[in-house]
């Protein structure tokens, strides 16, 4: 099996400091978010601009040149609702280090990303939702099936999509997380790939909780099967797990200094 | 139904290494398929051959050989022999007396040695210490000093002298440092990892994941280089994309079926033909699992597997 593949989230309009930055065009402080978490261990970023409606396409080529030129062609994964601002993305991505990420599709509205995806060569993650979240397991594989179907129809290989179960907050889904779990096992069965937003789960946690939760949280998803994820790099008890559960899956290689790597 | 080749091909490759300058370097690494598959990718640089040379010279050394290095008294009076080899592409020389258990060689005997063998031959040299790890880094610090500018290999770097020895090396003399294992495939990777963090080039690590006799622990010895040639490959791990080299001498001329005299194993045949048998399995053995570099004494086993490794890349 491959090494789990983390996806740094701290590139996010959702974070004050970088909103104002991605509009201001400030290279620093990207940079300085990009940098940590690439120290941290970080294979992918996440470059989430937002809506981003008029400027989007402008804002995603700079965003993608500034940290590709910066970081050695790092891969990205290319977070917006503005599917132009994704393909203007593309269209200056180096796929030196890896396929770009087009972040995401779903079985309703969106669709039509997948198309974008398998029309430039792009890595996929599909949500498996509908209109609203699935309400259980069989409406989730609905869900996945439609896509894959929609992805394999327009040439797409399937190790090119990621299939997001959509991870739920503990707090008020309690009952929900072992089918979120369930589905990820069915994923594996499947061969297929999974991602998505590991943090989701403890939403609304006291900050000191967080990292154990998304601990815990990644190790059973791990255990499933799950091959990827949309996690902050820098909470570094999350990120010795996944290594942990790395070298126990026979990922990588053991070595003393394997949390160093 | 036609029988379809499907290629076994990885998205990583081994390091590339290169071991001495001018017309005889030679480089050791750089396939990205597994051991002699040249029909899923093209094989670069073939497996090398190498003939030790012992500080001892001649002593307990078989008829054929005594009789090939005849007239040698020094380590590179045998150099200069050893390069008319048919099929060596390098020379290690071992210091096997410098033991402080032993007859104590000085260090600046040693690095004399190198240095006079150094200038006698053109073909790309490896240094082997005494398995003493405090003298051993003494050698290398020396001989790598002595022999700066000439890309030696020193073999090897253990976990107790690691620091010493590619601070020396691999820092203060831009030589090649070997990293020695003893078939513990997650200490060959902590020893590569260590090595980069002290600031040794990646490109200037070999690896010595140990070796054994074939028939002596040996199974061991092979699925160690496997898991390492499928983790560097299969699953792109840098730490252990470092090429390969495997002293195969030191281990097989110490065994019964080398050492024990026809008179008293009649049913076994001549002993130095035995000698040479073992010393050729053996290295075949660790070329086929993914070794890049093997180190032999005898001179037929060189041109033997010489021969060998061409006729398969």
């Amino acid at each position: 099996m491959a090494k789990f593949v983390t996806i740094g989230e701290r590139l996010s309009t959702t974070a004050p400091a970088v909103n104002k930055a991605f509009l201001e065009r400030d290279p620093e402080p990207i940079l300085m978010r990009a940098k940590q978490q690439l120290d941290a261990g970080a294979v992918y970023l996440d470059v989430n601009i937002g809506p981003a409606e008029s400027y989007g396409p402008d804002l995603m080529k700079w965003a993608v040149q500034l940290l590709q030129s910066n970081f050695d062609n790092v891969p990205l994964a290319l977070d917006t609702s503005n599917m132009q601002a994704i393909e203007a993305g593309i269209s200056v991505y180096n796929r030196a280090k890896g396929k770009p990420i087009v972040n995401s599709a779903d079985a309703a509205g969106r669709i039509e990303y997948i198309d974008l995806a398998a029309a430039n060569d792009a890595i996929i993650i599909a949500l498996c939702n509908g209109e609203g979240i699935a309400a259980d397991n069989d409406e989730r594989m609905a869900y996945c099936q439609t896509m894959l179907e929609r992805g394999l129809e327009h040439g797409m290989e399937t190790d090119d999509m990621w299939f997001d179960p959509l991870f739920l907050v503990i707090k008020g889904m309690q009952d929900k997380q072992m089918d979120i779990l369930e589905f990820i096992k069915m994923l594996s069965d499947m061969d297929l790939k999974s991602t998505g937003g590991l943090s989701n789960n403890s939403n609304g946690m006291p900050k000191h909780i967080r990292p154990i939760m998304d601990s815990a949280m990644v190790a059973m998803a791990m255990q499933c099967g799950l091959t990827s994820a949309i996690v902050n790099p820098n909470d570094l008890r999350l990120m010795e797990t996944i290594k942990s559960c790395d070298v126990i899956k026979n990922n990588i290689l053991y070595a003393d200094s394997y949390l160093e790597l | 139904m036609p029988f379809k080749k499907t290629p076994q091909k990885f998205a990583a490759a081994m390091k590339t290494v290169e071991l001495g300058t001018g017309d005889k370097k030679i480089v050791l690494g750089g396939e990205s398929v597994l051991p002699f598959y040249s029909f899923d990718a093209p094989i670069e640089n073939a497996p090398k051959v190498g003939v030790e040379i012992v500080d001892t010279l001649l002593e307990g050394a078989p008829a054929q050989m005594k009789e090939f290095y005849a007239g040698c008294e020094t380590m590179a009076d045998m150099a200069k022999k050893a390069a008319t080899i048919e099929g060596v592409d390098f020379i290690t020389l071992r210091f096997e007396s410098a033991d402080p258990n032993g007859a104590d060689t000085s260090v600046e005997e040693c690095v004399a040695n190198a240095k006079a063998v150094s200038e006698a031959v053109d073909l790309p040299l490896v240094i082997m210490g005494c398995k003493n790890n405090e003298k051993d880094a003494q050698i290398f610090d020396k001989c790598s000093e002595a022999l700066a500018g000439k890309n030696i290999l020193v073999l090897a770097a253990k976990e107790e002298n690691y620091k010493a020895v590619g601070a020396a090396a691999g820092l203060a003399y831009n030589q090649k440092v070997g990293a020695e294992s003893s078939v513990d495939i997650n200490l060959a990777k902590q020893l590569n990892v260590l090595m980069t963090q002290l600031g040794v080039n990646a490109d200037s690590i070999v690896m010595n994941p140990g070796s054994a006799t074939a028939g002596y622990g040996f199974e061991y010895v092979i699925s160690t280089l496997d898991r390492i040639r499928l983790a560097a490959l299969g699953q792109n791990d840098t730490t252990l994309q470092m090429p390969i080299i495997t002293p195969v001498a030191s281990e097989t001329w110490n065994v019964k079926e080398s050492m024990a005299s026809e008179a008293d194993m009649p049913e076994w045949g001549d002993v130095e033909t035995r000698g040479i048998d073992m010393e050729v399995a053996t290295a075949t053995a660790v070329l086929a699992a993914g070794s890049h570099g093997v180190i032999v004494r005898h001179p037929q086993s060189v041109t033997t597997l010489s021969k060998l490794i061409h006729a398969l890349i």
